[in-house]
């Protein structure tokens, strides 16, 4: 038997449907409201990101390897426990001795990083005496004034915030990878949790309540400073540290103009 | 106006409006607030909850230990960094208790030798450090540690 469509009832699917699709964005503008409120409700209050410039320094020369920065980001923002997830970690650099006979000052330079350091670094297999030097690099978001993550993102859920900070909107995030690629200091991964891209945030919701981010916090030889640049304090840390200092960037070649300064670097440190 | 121009002038209208009423609905509310991005998404993410409470909060309660602590060499090492995370603790003392047995390898964590370390930090290799199997805290105080117990 042929299944007749009468015409009311066409147009009234042909309504419903109608209906239904303008009904969404309505629905969903809704949500965004309720949800702006809500989240506003537990924000911490009074913080004006126009009003702050966040900086990060970093001494190598006071880096000791521990760890203890790459355990606390992955507490304090719950990253991945699994080994390939990080927004911050250590690197340890070894320059061997040059072979004899040539006319290299620096021999061959090796860079590990197991675990991201997370529980300190095992003994080097290169032994002590093909050692020339070896030293620790933590590493992070370099908080680019002109970040090539955001640039890349076709969505707009990578920004860069007005206090410097460069962050990831998770509801806005499509997944798509375009950032971690674009990023040169590989600051960036791809949450197999939220399927959306992660990186260091500076514990923007630390900074927010005028507490220190949680790397800062821990690190015990001070090889971190952080500081608010449009807010120096008395003897600001920021300052004294670029005083006493002859300060560099990461591959300033790029023009990113990171906001992450390194003291105390050797040319290896890329 | 011939009909076919007037037919394209609707038309137009027609899609032209409902793409503004389509932009309207969908763009969220505080997006272009500071750039062209989700201005909500700084409250959203500002939201979270910290898990290291910050030695001012430690300070809050436990200023007598501080004060002790500042006099000696582990001065620049903040409470959480061996006692881990102590925000529940910080919010109700009675809920919680942060870390307070430590082993050996707690302190070797820094102080194992390595030519990687700085040389400014004092580094031992304990199998030439110790004598008979004596721990760390026999001879160092972890707060006081220029100090014999």
């Amino acid at each position: 038997m042929r299944h007749v469509v009468s015409r009311r009832q066409l147009l009234g699917a042909l309504g419903g449907a109608l209906g239904w699709i303008l009904s969404r964005p309505l629905a969903h503008a809704a949500k965004e409201a309720v949800q702006k409120v809500l989240a506003s409700s537990k924000a911490p209050k009074r913080y004006d990101p126009s009003a702050h410039k966040w900086l990060m320094c970093i001494d190598v020369e006071r880096c000791i390897g521990c760890g203890l920065c790459v355990d606390a980001c992955k507490t304090e923002n719950h990253v991945p426990e699994a080994a390939s997830y990080f927004r911050t970690w250590i690197e340890r650099y070894i320059i061997k001795k040059p072979a004899p006979g040539g006319t290299d000052v620096r021999g061959e330079v090796l860079v590990d990083s197991p675990n991201g350091g997370r529980k300190g670094f095992p003994p080097s297999l290169v032994p002590r005496e093909e050692i020339l030097r070896s030293f620790f690099v933590p590493k992070l978001c370099n908080l680019c004034a002109h970040s090539p993550c955001s640039q890349a993102c076709p969505v707009g859920a990578t920004f860069d915030s007005p206090d410097g900070a460069v962050l990831v909107d998770p509801t806005y995030c499509i997944g798509c990878g375009f950032c971690i690629q674009a990023c040169p200091y590989g600051c960036r991964f791809m949450s197999p949790v939220t399927k959306t891209a992660e990186k260091c945030s500076l514990c923007y919701h630390r900074i927010t309540r005028g507490l220190k981010p949680a790397c800062v916090e821990v690190c015990p030889g001070q090889a971190r400073i952080f500081g608010d640049v449009k807010n120096p304090v008395e003897n600001d840390p920021i300052q004294e540290f670029i005083r006493q200092n002859r300060v560099f960037t990461l591959k300033p070649h790029l023009g990113t103009e990171p906001r992450v300064l390194y003291a105390n670097i050797d040319k290896e440190v890329r | 106006m011939p009909p076919q121009i007037f037919r394209l002038v609707i038309l137009t209208a027609g899609v032209v409006g409902s793409y503004g009423i389509a932009r309207m609905l969908m763009v969220p509310p505080t997006f272009g607030e500071h750039g062209s991005y989700r201005g909500a998404a700084l409250e959203e993410l500002a939201a979270a909850k910290p898990v290291f409470s910050g030695i001012k909060a430690c300070d809050e309660c436990h200023s007598e230990v501080l004060e002790e602590l500042v006099k000696f060499e582990h001065k620049t090492i903040s409470c959480e960094s061996c006692h881990g995370p102590s925000r529940k603790h910080a919010a109700d003392p009675d809920v919680t208790t942060p870390k307070g047995k430590f082993a050996d390898s707690d302190c070797l964590r820094c102080h194992q030798s390595s030519p990687s370390r700085p040389v400014w930090l004092k580094q031992v290799d304990p199998n030439e450090h110790y004598r008979g199997d004596k721990r760390c805290s026999a001879c160092h105080l972890p707060h006081q540690p220029n100090e014999k117990p």
